[in-house]
This record gives C-alpha cells, sequence and structure tokens, in this order.
C-alpha cells in the first residue's frame, strides 16, 4: 500500500505534464521532424507519391533568386524594426516617464499609442490597403492636398515602395506596444539612481544614457531578439497587404514558403525553404541565449 | 501614469525654467502627432464607413454629411455576424484548453522536484522560438489524416499548441513566486496534491491566469495563418479570415469593406480598454509579442 502511495507521488509531476507534452510533441515538434523528412523530397498534395531528392530540394535554393530576395526584405524588415520598435520605442517611453507630461494625458498617449497592437492583422491589413490606394487612399489624397503630387505613388503596386510599405505598417502597429514594455521596465528603475546622478549634475539626456539605458538593458536584450525574430516568422501582414507582389518584390521568406507550397503545389520544395526558416530563427535563438548569458555574468 | 502602482513623481523632476517649458511644450506635440498618426487611421476608415462610395470617391477627407448606417447592416448580414460566432467559440475553446493544459504543466514545474524536470522545461519553453510556418506542411497532413482539416478543431488544436508554451512561461514564473506555506499547510492536514492544485493553487494564481487568458485570447482571435491554410469552408471561417473573403468578394463596395473592419476592430480596442490593467501585468511579465 505505501508503495503504491509512493508510486502515485512520484507519478504525479509527469501526469501534470503530460496534456502539455502530448499536444506539443503532436502538433509542434512531430511536424518539425517530418518538415525536414518532407524537404528531401520532390511532392505535390495532388500528387502525393514521393520521389526522393535528398538535398536536391536545397541546392535548388542557392540558384532561387526568389529566396535572396526575400532573405533581404527579412533582414531590412529586422533592421527597419529595430531601429523603431527598440530605439524608438524606448525613447518614447522615457520621455513620457519623464514626467514632462502630466499622468492623465501620459496615460491617453499610452493607450493611444498601444491601440493598433490589438487589432487583427486583416484590419490592419485591409486598412493600410486602403489608405495606400491610389486614387481614394489618405495618402495620396494628403499628397494632393499640399501639392506634392509628384510624391503619390501606387505604394504597394510599385517594385520599389511595395516592401518599404508594410515595413511601415508593422512599425506604426507595434511601436507602441514595445514603448509600453519599456515604460514597465523604466518604472522598475529605483528613484535613488535618477536622484544621484541629478546630484551629480546629469541632464535628462545623460540621465537617460547613464542610468536608463543600462538599467532595461535585459529588456533591450529581449525586445530586439523577438523583433529580429519577428521579421523572419513575419508572414501574415506582407500576405494581406501585398500577397509579396508585384513580381516577389515585397516577398519574405514566410510567404514566399506559402506560396510555393499551397499555390504552386510544389510541397518538398516549400518544406526546404521552411527548414532554412527553421535554421535561422534557432541560430537567432541561440545567439540571443549566448549574449544573455554573456551579460548576466558581470 | 504609473503602471505598477508604483509612484514616481519626483522622477528626473528639476528646476522649473523656460527650457523645462519648451521641452514640455515639444514632449506634448511630439507624442499629440504620434497619437493622431496612430489613431487618424481608423477615424478616417471610420468616416468613410459611412458614407456612400461616390462620396469615399470624390472626397474621402470629408466628414460624411449622412451617416449611413446601412452599411453596418450589410456588413453584418453579409457574413461578419458569422465570423464574429466563429471567432468567439475557437477563442473561449482554444484559451480554456490553453490555460487547463499549460496550469497543470506550470504547476509541476515549478513544485515539483523530479528526474527530467529540466530537460520537460526547456521541451515545452522551445516552443517560444519556433515559426509556426514551419510546421504548416507537416500539419496540414497530420489534421487531414485526423479527419479534422476543415473543422473548427483544425483551428484549435494548432492554437493550443504554440499557446502552450508562452501560457506555461508565465504562470510558472507567477507560481514560482508565490509562498509555499499554504500548500503545505494544506498537505499537513491531509489534502493531496490534487486538491491543494485545485482549492489553493489556482485560486492564488488567479491574477495571472487572468492575464495569460488576456493575451492568449488577443492571440487567438487575430491568428490568421493556421485559419487560411486549414479551413475553406465559410462557415467556419473566423474573423481574420472572414475579412479577406469579404472584402474580395465587396470589391466595389469600400464602404461596407470599411463597415466591417470597423465591427471587427471595436470588440477589441473595448476588451483592451476595459482590462488594460491585467493585460499589462501580463506584457510586464511575459515581455513578448505576436
Amino acid at each position: 500500500m505505501i508503495n503504491m502511495n509512493k508510486l502515485i507521488r512520484s507519478a504525479t509531476p509527469y501526469l501534470f505534464l503530460l496534456p502539455a507534452i502530448a499536444v506539443m510533441s503532436i502538433f509542434v515538434y512531430l511536424p518539425i521532424l517530418e518538415n525536414f523528412y518532407y524537404s528531401l523530397f520532390r511532392w505535390s498534395a495532388i500528387d502525393p507519391e514521393m520521389h526522393f531528392l535528398g538535398l536536391g530540394n536545397y541546392i535548388r535554393m542557392f540558384s532561387d533568386k526568389y529566396i535572396w530576395l526575400s532573405l533581404k526584405n527579412n533582414v531590412l524588415y529586422a533592421v527597419i524594426s529595430v531601429f523603431f520598435q527598440v530605439a524608438v520605442a524606448l525613447i518614447l517611453a522615457y520621455l513620457l516617464e519623464s514626467k514632462l507630461i502630466r499622468p492623465a494625458w501620459g496615460t491617453f498617449f499610452r493607450n493611444a499609442l498601444f491601440m493598433p497592437a490589438v487589432l487583427a492583422v486583416t484590419v490592419v491589413g485591409l486598412t493600410w490597403y486602403l489608405i495606400y490606394r491610389p486614387d481614394t487612399g489618405l495618402i495620396n489624397q494628403f499628397l494632393r492636398l499640399i501639392n506634392l503630387d509628384s510624391l503619390t505613388r501606387t505604394w504597394l503596386g510599385e517594385a520599389d515602395t511595395a516592401i518599404y510599405s508594410v515595413i511601415a505598417v508593422s512599425q506604426w502597429q507595434w511601436v507602441g506596444y514595445c514603448m509600453v514594455l519599456f515604460i514597465v521596465a523604466i518604472q522598475g528603475i529605483p528613484d535613488e539612481l535618477f536622484e544621484s546622478a541629478r546630484m551629480d549634475g546629469a541632464t535628462v539626456w545623460q540621465q537617460f544614457i547613464l542610468v536608463a539605458v543600462p538599467m532595461v538593458r535585459e529588456t533591450i536584450l529581449v525586445l530586439t531578439s523577438i523583433t529580429v525574430i519577428g521579421a523572419f516568422k513575419v508572414f501574415d501582414i506582407v500576405y494581406v497587404m501585398t500577397g509579396g507582389g508585384p513580381n516577389h518584390a515585397s516577398d519574405v521568406l514566410g510567404n514566399y514558403l506559402y506560396r510555393v507550397g499551397f499555390r504552386n503545389d510544389e510541397m518538398g520544395y516549400s518544406a526546404a525553404i521552411a527548414t532554412l526558416l527553421f535554421v535561422i530563427t534557432f541560430a537567432l535563438t541561440f545567439i540571443q541565449l549566448r549574449i544573455g548569458r554573456s551579460g548576466s555574468e558581470d | 501614469m504609473s503602471l505598477t502602482g508604483k509612484s514616481s513623481a519626483s522622477r528626473f523632476d528639476r528646476r522649473n525654467t523656460i527650457a523645462l517649458k519648451i521641452e514640455r511644450f515639444f514632449a506634448y506635440l511630439l507624442f499629440s502627432v504620434l497619437s493622431i498618426f496612430t489613431i487618424y487611421p481608423l477615424i478616417w476608415i471610420f468616416t468613410n464607413s459611412v458614407k456612400t462610395d461616390l462620396e469615399l470617391f470624390s472626397n474621402s477627407w470629408a466628414f460624411p454629411e449622412v451617416f449611413r448606417w446601412e452599411n453596418y447592416v450589410r456588413a453584418w448580414e453579409y457574413g461578419i455576424a458569422g465570423y464574429i460566432w466563429n471567432s468567439v467559440f475557437v477563442t473561449t475553446i482554444s484559451v480554456l484548453l490553453n490555460i487547463s493544459i499549460s496550469l497543470m504543466a506550470a504547476y509541476a514545474l515549478a513544485r515539483f522536484q523530479f528526474k527530467g524536470r529540466n530537460f520537460l522545461l526547456y521541451f515545452i519553453l522551445g516552443g517560444l522560438m519556433l515559426a509556426p510556418e514551419v510546421s504548416l506542411i507537416p500539419l496540414f497532413r497530420i489534421l487531414s489524416s485526423l479527419d479534422i482539416y476543415n473543422t473548427y478543431l483544425a483551428m484549435i488544436l494548432p492554437n493550443v499548441a504554440f499557446g502552450i508554451p508562452f501560457t506555461t512561461f508565465l504562470i510558472r514564473s507567477y507560481m514560482l513566486s508565490l509562498p509555499k506555506e499554504y500548500e503545505e499547510a494544506a498537505v499537513i492536514d491531509g489534502a493531496n496534491t490534487f486538491t491543494v492544485f485545485l482549492q489553493i493553487v489556482i485560486p492564488l494564481s488567479r491574477p495571472i491566469i487572468a492575464s495569460a487568458m488576456l493575451l492568449d485570447a488577443m492571440r487567438v482571435w487575430n491568428e490568421f495563418m493556421f485559419a487560411l491554410t486549414f479551413v475553406l469552408d465559410e462557415d467556419i471561417k473566423t474573423v481574420p479570415l472572414g475579412l479577406m473573403t469579404f472584402s474580395g468578394a465587396l470589391r466595389e463596395e469600400w464602404t461596407v469593406v470599411m463597415a466591417g473592419l470597423i465591427i471587427s476592430a471595436v470588440p477589441m480596442i473595448i476588451l483592451f480598454l476595459i482590462t488594460q490593467r491585467q493585460f499589462i501585468r501580463g506584457l510586464a511579465s511575459g515581455g513578448i509579442k505576436g
């Protein structure tokens, strides 16, 4: 009887974990392993017979110019997003916390800037699709209003502007969100630190560099890596706004692999691109963990 | 302004000089411009959603002369009502499943010593870094072979699986910060693990459960890719996907599309405004975005 009890007790944590492990094994980890397996074949949904290619799909990626174009757009996405969602968001958070602004207005500004983060990607995407429209869209109408007709464009339809127009929308949606995370972090800094910096005659700007930035370093690191990884995972906003067009100009990896798989029905090649995406996000996470660890040692 | 309830009135305060007044002016100016830039797109959509298409094309800036609410009726009847119901259903079930599963997992990871604990912790949290695109094609096949492709479950199950890592992480951190005395006292009184879990740990974790449910509801409500890939039937489409079909079908009636956008945006905005506190607590302890 006692042994029975002991057995039950030692099994307890595993029982509690069982549902999580089961669901994640079937719907998260098994698919990732299968994805790698599928990437070694040529196959399609219509003709499920699999033709073994070895690393053929991976070799094909090197000479596929759209892969490189997509990667370039992902990198562009990452760089611009880090600038706005880390650097700019941090400065805005600091300003809102600096008491230059009265609390009631501070709350209003904070909520206003945060709001787009709660909207569905299709709501955001379609809203901006309408704003970018060449004829009735807000932007071109505004440009015409101030006599800058020469600047009007088919924002989402021209190869030079499509990806930037989409990236801009992502900044619109997420800067306020990141700002709120920085506000929380800044509120966690002990007042004494700012006080003693002030005693030493530090200006508001110097307090920012010398006190705020070092004290929220952890949040900066986490947000930078989430933003960079997010820029490689990006799919839906591009899908909704441009579908990767015109002629692949705004393709990103997530969007390209979706099209290759579910539009062109080249499942094996799509799986290979997915593996590339997996390797990139895995490497970025690994780098983040390494930097995080070396940072916490001092 | 304080989000964490901590007063910081003296923060960065300095002498009241003219320079300070100028700085103050520019700070207000900056945030006013940014707020307008953030909110105006939605106001523009709203004002045009109560116009005729002709008015939209002739001048999209103008304030509507007559509010044409019939656009909203048309949007509602054209399918939005159904999409909202589907979203409510999928979100409710996904969030409840995810929270139940994650609560159990978090409890085991926070309160028990056992073999393989670290491995299982990384196994669950590892899901945080994975791009869901990577599992798209295999999931498509798994769901087909389980015969649930193109059903509510085809959205619910992947949503739950990809939600577990973050929710478990959030709840576990909170549980680690809870004092153990209540649980120990209950054990001395003869309560078994399940009673302790249900009657002590869960009630104590209520604040983080509320935050986790909100964040998860927002994620599931807005989920697009799984719905796009695993669902075909109009009858079970959720709002994010339904809006695509909706706007595609109404290419010529932009003002009705705009009404649809507003109807879809309003529930989330209201939910956010009334639950800010739980929302931000969740963000503060998790620090992650969709």
